[in-house]
């Protein structure tokens, strides 16, 4: 899995293809939108989403975890999608796995379990979180002074070409002082946003991370 | 206990010949015909046209067969005989004929009609007694077998008809019946089975599913009630060909020549293939004749029920002089013939157009004239292919939905909901049904699979709940589920609909969200022949007040486009080949000769065993233009062929456009169009794997999986009422779509999709032929300097459809971003 390194207020910040971000110089993994339990929280209800789904997040977790070995994971909100059901105990266990790594978790309007299921599973909660030049949300709250990087948008774009072609991807978007990541959860969908000129537009198609041309 | 002989059944049918008389009126003899057959205890087929005195044809004779059984015994009360009408607008009709004639004949049965629209009270009584005749939708029916105990209520049923069976047979409704009935002839084994359709070109066929396997060896009849009429079709031609458009304008510039039709008549129905080309009619009309206000009214599918009801009235009571519609009149609606009928753009399809015709001229003998008005001029050809197949009488085949798993799904949970069910018994009744003749035990497993255990799953904890077994007992122990189940029974799928109501209440209809999203505050347009102001967007309700301003937008819905029938593409091809001979015997080619000659000047004409090919370049592009003359549908799946093979070639990626006579490929760079014809293009080997390589077929596939997700149960279009929140269980199908094909790609729902958009949108088995027809064909290849007669109203269409063979990086870098 390739990504790219961009600038962002003098930081680096490596955007990867698996849709997350990861921060060298603070060896901190930063993902948005979990979406966990939403495949079981679907199958509680007689509706049969894959199963596998659940599986297939904690696994590519898994090998984000393998190939960069963060000291920190920050979650921007939306981790887990309903009330509680099987998969979170399952995320619980893997969490388990990686004892000596922080998990930090900025609320999102999904994450409504008891705070005390949080508290066991060693993830620390906050409503929003500073740290170097940035401002961390779940909802994008751009503010002075620092640069924000949120989550809950799930942002898509869409390309266009000659002869009327056009394109749908995932993306990230840099904007002057804000930022929004695609979400990470398999089971979830896309929004598209419009940029305004001067934005950064980085699309994912898979096993890239493609910066994208913007033209009025 | 008297020892009485039952009535003859020449005794009972002379009570109904009385009464027939008794009202100045003679039994026909398809009615006679169809009265013998079913006292003759067999099962059938009968056509008729609306307005005809079907419904007495197959109504009385169940009422006879009751007064031969009550001459014997007084049987029980309870349901006898079950009437399913396609529509809710037609129970009304058939309650009233059933009760004229039930009072006629002297029974005391009574009629109840059960429909979306019953109240829950009226439900209830009907549970608690049945009555004697229930009409009903084959949705409604299901959720009655979705009730507990609703089993006992079919016990003494004798009949069920299903009228109007051609609407039905092409849709997955009947589907829903095939199975319904299949229950109802196990809980009912003297069942018998009747439809009504009007005249198709399949009827043997539309009858054995009906019948299904059960019945369609016992002795079966096909009852033929119609009688030949003479249809005259009038193209509507423009005073100057020259000054026509040559692409399509809604045929609003021929309102002005439609107008003295119109005044000259007494009533006048003018069908339109969209909605908002009726919208736009409607408006044009009253633009051009205010004195018309009032006469005239628009009536088309997303317009509120109240709205519609009132206009099938006043049409009916001749109210009205005239009603701009769209095929939301083709059924039903038993109205006195109108003296007019006017068709607005090519009705694709033979058969319709004739039942279209039928509205007019219900005299025994009299001549049903329909008036054919052209959007486009190339689209006059289509008059004289329409006259030229109703001649040769071409009527077309409806294909029914076979192996449609999502409406299997949502009926094993509706008798889970219900009684609940053995799978044993069921297996055996749905393999009798002509959907699902040729399902596999693997299939039935996966069924029942995918509502017991939610599909594979390979998790330690899995928590997944909807249909428990129990002691060989399928049923459903959830409340929720099971609400969310009835309400959400039935295949009609709707596009996420915005109800459109004024701010002072007062319903009007819907449009799709698509079309809301894109208005914006104070912004004013047109719908339901009103202007009205946009004001807000609140739950799925877009309010609007009226407004004074004359010019606004008209609101598109989706799925307005038929494609050209087999049988009138090969007409068409015909009619072509007559034009390219010079040949001038249609009034319509010799109105189009000066835009014929252009069409040679600068391109040409193909002959029968010709294939035209037109190459240029514009500033959108490289051009290339094909015209198969085959209908849109099969031009959809040929163009993606012929996309995906010349990308074998090089890569290159492609938009492509189509109508019902020829279909674009359009590029950022050169075609190399010669050498694809010369490496086999057309070829039908390896058909079925090039057409699923091109990425055309999956996005096919995926907007099929629309309406399956829906009906399978998967996507929950959520409830009107606020009482039963939905909360996080809301997934488009699209998402669904892609986590199968990920993860599940052995889903049954998803292979359906897929084999769907074979059968039903690609047309396989008519592009197979089409490719075998143009193979023998000699290519014509054209280069043209600008746009020919034929190209344009192809490269003017904005619905355009993608494929590529370039890697996305190499596209990617080529596209940009839009921005706000």
């Amino acid at each position: 899995m390739t990504g790219l390194t961009i600038q962002v207020r003098g930081e680096r910040l490596r955007l990867l293809a698996d849709k997350a971000v990861y921060w060298p110089a603070r060896r901190t993994l930063i993902i948005a939108d979990l979406h966990l339990g939403k495949a079981m929280h679907f199958r509680l209800s007689g509706i049969a989403a894959p199963a596998a789904v659940e599986q297939r997040n904690l696994d590519r977790l898994d090998r984000l975890m393998q190939r960069w070995r963060p000291a920190e994971v920050l979650l921007l909100g939306d981790l887990f999608h309903s009330r509680h059901n099987a998969s979170w105990e399952s995320f619980a266990a893997f969490r388990a796995l990686y004892a000596d790594v922080v998990f930090t978790l900025i609320s999102g309007n999904h994450d409504i379990l008891d705070p005390e299921r949080y508290h066991q599973a060693g993830i620390t909660c906050a409503p929003f979180l500073l740290r170097g030049p940035f401002h961390f949300t779940h909802h994008p709250s751009p503010q002075a002074g620092h640069h924000n990087i949120a989550g809950h948008v799930h942002p898509g774009i869409r390309l266009a070409g000659k002869a009327r072609q056009h394109l749908t991807l995932p993306c990230y978007w840099f904007g002057a002082s804000a930022a929004v990541l695609p979400a990470f959860g398999t089971f979830t969908g896309l929004h598209m946003v419009r940029p305004v000129p001067g934005d950064r537009i980085l699309a994912i198609t898979g096993d890239h991370v493609f910066r994208c041309s913007t033209e009025a | 206990m008297p020892t009485q002989k039952a009535p003859s059944d020449r005794t009972v049918t002379r009570q109904a010949t009385q009464w027939f008389a008794a009202q100045g009126l003679k039994p026909q003899a398809f009615q006679r015909a169809a009265w013998q057959a079913y006292l003759a205890g067999r099962n059938g087929l009968l056509t008729a046209p609306t307005g005809t005195g079907k419904t007495y044809a197959l109504l009385v004779p169940i009422l006879l067969e009751e007064l031969r059984a009550t001459a014997m015994s007084r049987s029980p009360r309870g349901l006898r005989a079950i009437w399913i009408a396609p529509i809710r607008a037609l129970t009304k009709e058939i309650e009233a004929s059933a009760i004229r004639a039930i009072t006629g004949l002297g029974l005391d049965w009574s009629v109840g009609v059960r429909t979306g629209d019953t109240t829950a009270t009226a439900k209830r009584k009907q549970k608690e007694r049945m009555p004697e005749l229930l009409i009903t939708t084959p949705e409604s029916l299901h959720v009655l077998l979705a009730q507990k105990g609703s089993s006992a209520l079919f016990a003494d049923l004798r009949c069920l008809v299903a009228d109007e069976w051609h609407e039905l047979l092409g849709s997955k409704r009947a589907v829903l019946l095939e199975l319904a009935l299949s229950r109802l002839r196990t809980l009912a084994p003297t069942l018998k089975t009747w439809g009504i359709s009007a005249t198709i070109g399949n009827l043997e066929e539309a009858m054995d599913v009906l019948l299904g396997e059960e019945q369609a060896g016992q002795e079966r009849i096909i009852i033929r009630g119609e009688t030949k009429k003479r249809i005259e079709v009038r193209s509507v031609l423009p005073p100057d060909i020259r000054a026509f458009p040559w692409a399509g304008h809604a045929g609003v510039r021929s309102v002005e020549q439609v107008l003295p039709l119109l005044k000259e008549s007494s009533s006048t129905l003018i069908f339109t293939n969209t909605r908002s080309f009726a919208e736009r009619w409607y408006q044009r009309l009253l633009d051009v004749a205010p004195d018309l206000s009032g006469v005239i009214a628009l009536h088309h599918g997303s317009l509120g029920r109240d709205l519609r009801d009132w206009v099938e009235e006043a049409l009916h009571d001749h109210r009205l002089r005239a009603v701009i519609c769209t095929s939301s009149l083709d059924l039903g609606v038993d109205f006195r013939p109108v003296e007019t009928i006017v068709q607005v753009g090519g009705p694709k399809n033979v058969a319709r157009f004739i039942q279209r015709a039928g509205r007019s001229g219900h005299q025994p003998g009299a001549v049903s004239r329909i008036h054919f008005v052209p959007t486009h001029a190339m689209e006059l050809l289509e008059g004289a292919a329409l006259r030229l197949a109703i001649d040769e009488q071409r009527v077309e085949q409806r294909m029914p939905y076979v192996r449609s798993f999502d409406v299997l799904c949502q009926y094993l949970v509706t008798l889970a909901v219900g009684d609940g069910f053995r799978q044993e018994e069921i297996h055996a009744e749905v393999l009798r049904t002509f959907s699902f003749r040729s399902m596999t035990m693997e299939e039935w497993h996966w069924v029942l699979g995918f509502i017991t255990t939610g599909g594979p799953t390979l998790l330690a904890y899995d928590e997944f709940q909807k249909v428990q077994v129990e002691e060989g007992v399928y049923s459903v122990m959830d409340r929720g589920i099971a609400l969310r189940h009835r309400l959400s029974i039935g295949t009609i799928t709707s596009d996420s609909a915005i109800r459109v109501k004024f701010i002072g209440g007062g319903y009007i209809g819907s449009v799709e969200e698509n079309f809301v999203s894109q208005l914006e505050r104070g912004e004013v347009f047109w719908f339901a022949g009103r202007s009205l102001e946009f004001i807000s967007i609140r739950n799925m309700e877009a309010l609007v007040r009226k407004s004074d301003v004359t010019k606004g937008r008209v609101p598109s819905w989706m799925g307005g486009r038929i494609p050209l029938s087999s049988q009138l593409s090969a007409v068409l091809r015909r009619i072509v080949q007559r034009a390219a001979e010079g040949e001038e015997q249609d009034v319509e080619v010799r109105t189009l000769a000066p835009l014929l000659e252009k069409q040679r000047e600068r391109s040409h004409i193909p002959y029968g065993n010709e294939l035209l090919v037109e190459k240029m370049r514009s500033r959108e592009g490289h051009h290339v233009f094909i015209y198969p003359f085959e209908g849109r549908a099969v031009h959809e799946g040929m163009a993606a062929l012929l996309a995906y093979r010349i990308g074998l070639l090089t890569p290159i990626s492609f938009s492509i456009a189509m109508n019902d006579y020829g279909f674009e490929l359009l590029s950022d760079r050169e075609i190399p169009i010669q050498a694809a014809f010369d490496s086999d293009l057309f070829s039908t080997a390896h058909l079925l794997h090039d057409i699923e390589a091109s990425m055309n077929a999956t996005e096919m596939a995926r907007r099929r999986f629309r309406e399956i997700a829906q009906i399978a149960g998967l996507v929950f279009k959520g409830f009107r009422s606020k009482a039963h929140p939905v909360r996080h269980l809301q997934a488009s199908s699209h998402l669904f779509f892609e986590v199968f094909a990920d993860m599940d790609p052995a889903n049954l729902l998803l292979i359906q999709a897929r084999e769907e958009v074979m059968t039903f949108q690609l047309e396989e088995a008519r592009l197979r032929k089409a490719l075998e027809r143009i193979a023998g064909q000699h290519v014509v290849i054209k280069e043209c300097k600008g746009s020919t007669p034929f190209c344009f109203p192809i490269m003017v269409d904005r619905l355009r459809e993608k494929l590529t063979s370039e890697k996305l990086e190499e596209r990617i870098k080529r596209m940009t971003a839009q921005l706000a």
